[in-house]
């Protein structure tokens, strides 16, 4: 008990001191929150490369994707990070819903193994990352188990974040929900479709996570 | 088939580490139990709960878990202090295979759990309880 609390002690002090050049994030959040999209946008505007495919099939991330130095120009001067893109985090994994999208039984089932490996390697990197982006999407309810998970175990890691309220150009949107549900803290509304409010998220991550 | 429902008081959580909560959990849900924690876990037993539920998936009889932590605010000084040195956010949980609990969503005042009935085949039935008692 003790050393779990050292620990996060000792990692929020050295965090006071010690500011990384490049910060390591990683994309979080529940399955289809639109992480690689938003990965993709990020990578295309300032490196010229794609860091995955996207689909509206669930799990279409089913390994960690990195993408290293990206330098973007803000206000403030440049952020330097390494962008993570992770798995959706699920807590649930059936083969017979990826049937649904026409995927024949043998394919649904190894999507569905390669489902489950991509989760679990999504939360061994917790504890590698230096700061998190929570994607989530703002046209679905964020008050999910799977959400408070994620932040929850931020906070008991010590490890800073922004949400990001994901999708503002689908008229269902409601970002507001997602401000009202985690009111604690940073949420930024964004499209990564069409890069709406993207100059807003990089200045929020040099001010809050770097 | 009717549904069981387990219903776990703290003092026999606060008797187990981590892995072995964690254990306990799973193995009842793959039993088609139902399980109420009095003492929810910490944010980060809920990922370890994850991570095993994957371990565990497969791709005929389990498919995963729906739970939920109904949030259990602490007014007292004293029971914030401990929580935040401990890490624990307490709050009733309720945790159930996928397979049977189909939602379980926050209303504003209650929570509202749909489970449904499953006919098990025999051959199934048969399976599991050889499962159960350790014979292959």
């Amino acid at each position: 008990m003790f050393d779990g609390f050292g620990k996060r002690f000792w990692k929020k002090l050295l965090r006071l001191f010690k500011r990384k050049k490049i910060i390591q994030l990683g994309f979080y959040g529940p399955v289809n929150a639109g992480k690689t999209t938003l990965a993709n946008r990020i990578s295309l505007d300032w490196l010229g490369t794609e860091v995955g495919t996207v689909s509206e099939i669930p799990h279409e991330t089913r390994h960690v994707q990195k993408v290293e130095n990206v330098r973007v120009a803000t206000d403030n001067g440049e952020l330097r990070m390494n962008i993570i893109d992770m798995p959706g985090i699920a807590t649930q994994v059936d083969f017979k819903s990826f049937q649904e999208y026409g995927m024949s039984e043998e394919d649904a089932k190894e999507r569905a193994k390669e489902a489950t490996k991509g989760v679990i390697e999504a939360i061994k990197w917790l504890d590698d990352v230096d700061a998190v982006l929570i994607v989530m999407d703002s046209t679905e309810d964020p008050y999910t188990q799977v959400n408070v998970t994620i932040i929850g175990n931020l906070e008991a890691r010590g490890i800073p974040a922004i949400i990001v309220a994901n999708k503002i150009d689908d008229e269902r949107a409601s970002p507001s929900s997602i401000e009202n549900a985690f009111p604690q803290h940073v949420v930024i509304p964004i499209s990564a479709r069409t890069g709406e409010n993207l100059d807003k998220l990089y200045q929020a991550i040099q001010e809050h996570l770097t | 088939m009717g549904i069981q429902v387990d219903f776990i008081s703290s003092e026999s959580l606060r008797s187990k580490g981590s892995v072995e909560k964690i254990n306990m959990i799973l193995e009842k849900i793959k039993n088609n139990v139902i399980v109420v924690l009095e003492d929810g876990l910490t944010p980060v037993e809920e990922t370890e709960l994850i991570e095993a539920t994957m371990r565990e998936i497969d791709t005929e009889d389990f498919h995963g878990i729906e739970f939920y932590r109904m949030d259990h605010k602490t007014t007292r000084l004293r029971d914030k202090i401990a929580d935040y040195i401990s890490g624990r956010k307490s709050g009733l949980t309720i945790v159930g295979s996928a397979r049977i609990v189909e939602a379980i969503r926050k209303e504003p005042d209650y929570i509202s759990m749909l489970a449904k009935l499953e006919e098990e085949s025999s051959e199934k039935k048969k399976k599991r309880k050889s499962k159960k008692k350790g014979v292959k």
